[in-house]
């Protein structure tokens, strides 16, 4: 490890915060090391439109560490307490309140806020978003049974949202002029089959997008492009993205991009600041890359930030992955469906579970399942390991698919 | 000491998958998973993730660790220890004995 590095602080205590902190310490990292988050305590957010906002899960059982881990792992955790500043030319971070706190290196894993785009009217109470637990707790009270919601924007969150409003009783709209949502992650047949479920769970699907908000006695008119006609509603969830929180890179100087820009190491354009997780983007061979915003790259961030200060080799880089769980069903893809060239069926959509394999010159390199997790950890293998599979037997559901790996 | 509870042909846990043994047939709180590591090795942990609701029993065994199918926090098919995120807390692992080609399981008995 470099001598000269013997404070880190990491900034946001979210999936990759907190991963970066615990790779660190795995990696045998035995310098003054410090997590701060606005927060309470670190939590994790892929619940929060899912168990926790069904009421399921409180907050405590979405933490992503126990108090005691903290202790554990010799780590303070600075909680309740927002970064302010980079100091990078003074070695330190500061805190609000002025506080300075000394670092020779700083991981930024600041995140990012829910998008809102300007549609007027949309600053109004009733209109909702979902990044926070308290966004959570907000739009929780407003899902009683029969309340009129409307949901804008029928990507993961979206219909995540959708689903489980569903659950609690609502009367739900989804507005999405994309049509269908997802085709790129998961592809186009898929994407249309996991659209279709909305409507078969009485949900009325709008395709459209919503030109502007108005308040009205009882609630909220929402009018709709592609002449739709407009329609009151008890509230509204803004589902439409996720802006990555690059304020204090900017303040400091570094360079951004619709993301703090990181080269294939986490660092950023100053040596000493590194940022992994939603607010980060890599370029990579003088290109920049879309953000991933998943959950398990935040991770893989981590773990490269965290080599990178203990000096060590980055660990192989793995196919994307993530999950959705709507409509009581789990959904996995991994890899890079818009760069297949073939695609196989294993299974059928009239009968879940199961999955779709992309392939390009004969290699997988993307699938997508529904119930059906094993054919994805597979896929996953296949796609890292470059196994060449014969089509015809990823398509028949009787052949095993980890003896294709073997 | 008990001889275990004979409760499964080796023949039936495949390499790489696991079984799941009810409750009633153990006596445990939890139902257990029996999973065949790829060396053909047979482990047996608590059988529900101590994340959410998932069945291990269905998870991905390779190397030593079983990948829970929901999101894939790994576990130790020895001690039962977590590796990743999101679970956080470890589970419990029960001794297996193979004889024969039978399966005997010995409840809360550490391997
Ligand atoms: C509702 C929801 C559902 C999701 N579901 C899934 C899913 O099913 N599957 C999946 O793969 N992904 C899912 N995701 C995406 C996944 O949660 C994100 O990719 C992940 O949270 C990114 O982690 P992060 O640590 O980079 O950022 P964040 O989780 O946003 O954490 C950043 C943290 O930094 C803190 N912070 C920011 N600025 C400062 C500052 N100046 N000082 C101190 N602290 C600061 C913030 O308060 C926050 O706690 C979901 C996301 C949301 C919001
Ligand atoms: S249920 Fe096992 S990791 Fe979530």
């Amino acid at each position: 490890m470099d001598a000269d590095i013997s404070r880190v602080v990491v900034v946001g205590g979210g999936i990759a915060g907190v991963s970066t902190v615990a790779a660190l310490r795995a990696g045998g990292f035995d310098g003054d090391l410090t997590l701060v988050d606005t927060g309470e305590f670190p939590y994790d957010r892929p619940p929060l439109s899912k168990e926790y906002l069904a009421g399921r899960r409180d907050l405590k059982q979405i933490a992503l560490r126990t108090p005691q881990w903290y202790d554990q792992q010799d780590v303070r955790l600075v909680n309740l307490t927002a970064v302010t500043a980079l100091r990078p030319a003074e070695g330190a971070v500061e805190l609000a309140g002025g506080r300075l706190l000394p670092a020779d290196r700083v991981v930024l894993a600041t995140g990012g806020g829910a998008a809102r785009p300007p549609i007027p009217g949309s600053d109004g109470e009733r209109v909702h978003v979902l990044r926070e637990a308290e966004d959570a707790d907000r739009l929780r009270t407003v899902l009683v049974p029969g309340a009129r919601l409307l949901v804008v924007g029928a990507g993961l969150i979206g219909a995540e949202v959708a689903s489980t409003a569903v659950d609690l009783g609502c009367e739900v709209v989804l507005a999405d002029p994309v049509n269908p949502p997802l085709a790129a992650a998961v592809g186009i047949d898929l994407a249309a089959w996991l659209h279709g479920q909305h409507a078969a769970r009485g949900i009325a699907v709008v395709p459209a997008g919503v030109e502007s908000f108005e308040p009205t006695a009882a609630g909220i008119a929402a009018r709709f492009s592609s002449g739709h006609e407009p329609r009151v509603f008890d509230a509204a969830v803004l589902g439409v993205g996720m802006v990555p929180q690059t304020a204090l890179a900017v303040a400091a100087g570094l360079e951004t991009e619709r993301g703090i820009v990181v080269d294939t190491c986490q660092v950023t354009s100053n040596p000493a600041v590194l940022a992994v997780g939603d607010s980060a983007r890599t370029r990579r061979d003088g290109l920049l890359l879309p953000r991933t915003e998943h959950w398990e790259a935040a991770q893989q961030d981590a773990a490269r930030a965290a080599a990178t200060l203990l000096g060590r080799p980055a660990p192989p880089a793995t196919a994307p992955w993530f999950w959705t769980d709507r409509h009581g069903r789990h959904v996995e893809a991994v890899g890079r469906m818009a760069e297949a060239d073939q695609v196989v069926i294993r299974g059928s959509f009239d009968d879940p579970a199961f999955s779709v394999f992309g392939l390009r010159a004969g290699l997988v390199v993307a699938a997508a399942a529904v119930d059906d997790p094993t054919a994805v950890r597979a896929a996953r293998r296949m796609i890292d390991r470059r196994v060449r599979i014969d089509p015809a037997r990823l398509e028949d559901p009787s052949v095993n698919l980890r003896a294709l790996l073997r | 000491m008990s001889n275990g509870i004979r409760v499964a042909a080796l023949e039936d846990i495949p390499e790489g998958e696991g079984i799941v043994i009810d409750k009633s047939v153990t006596g445990t709180a939890d139902d257990i998973a029996l999973l065949r590591d790829t060396d053909g090795s047979v482990w047996a942990l608590d059988d529900t993730c101590t994340h959410e609701d998932a069945s291990l029993a269905e998870g991905w065994v390779e190397d030593g660790y079983v990948e829970c199918p929901l999101h894939a926090s790994r576990f130790c098919l020895k001690s039962g220890e977590v590796q990743n995120l999101p679970a956080t807390r470890s589970t419990c692992p029960h001794r297996v004995e193979v004889r024969d080609g039978e399966v005997y399981l010995f409840p809360n008995e550490t391997p």
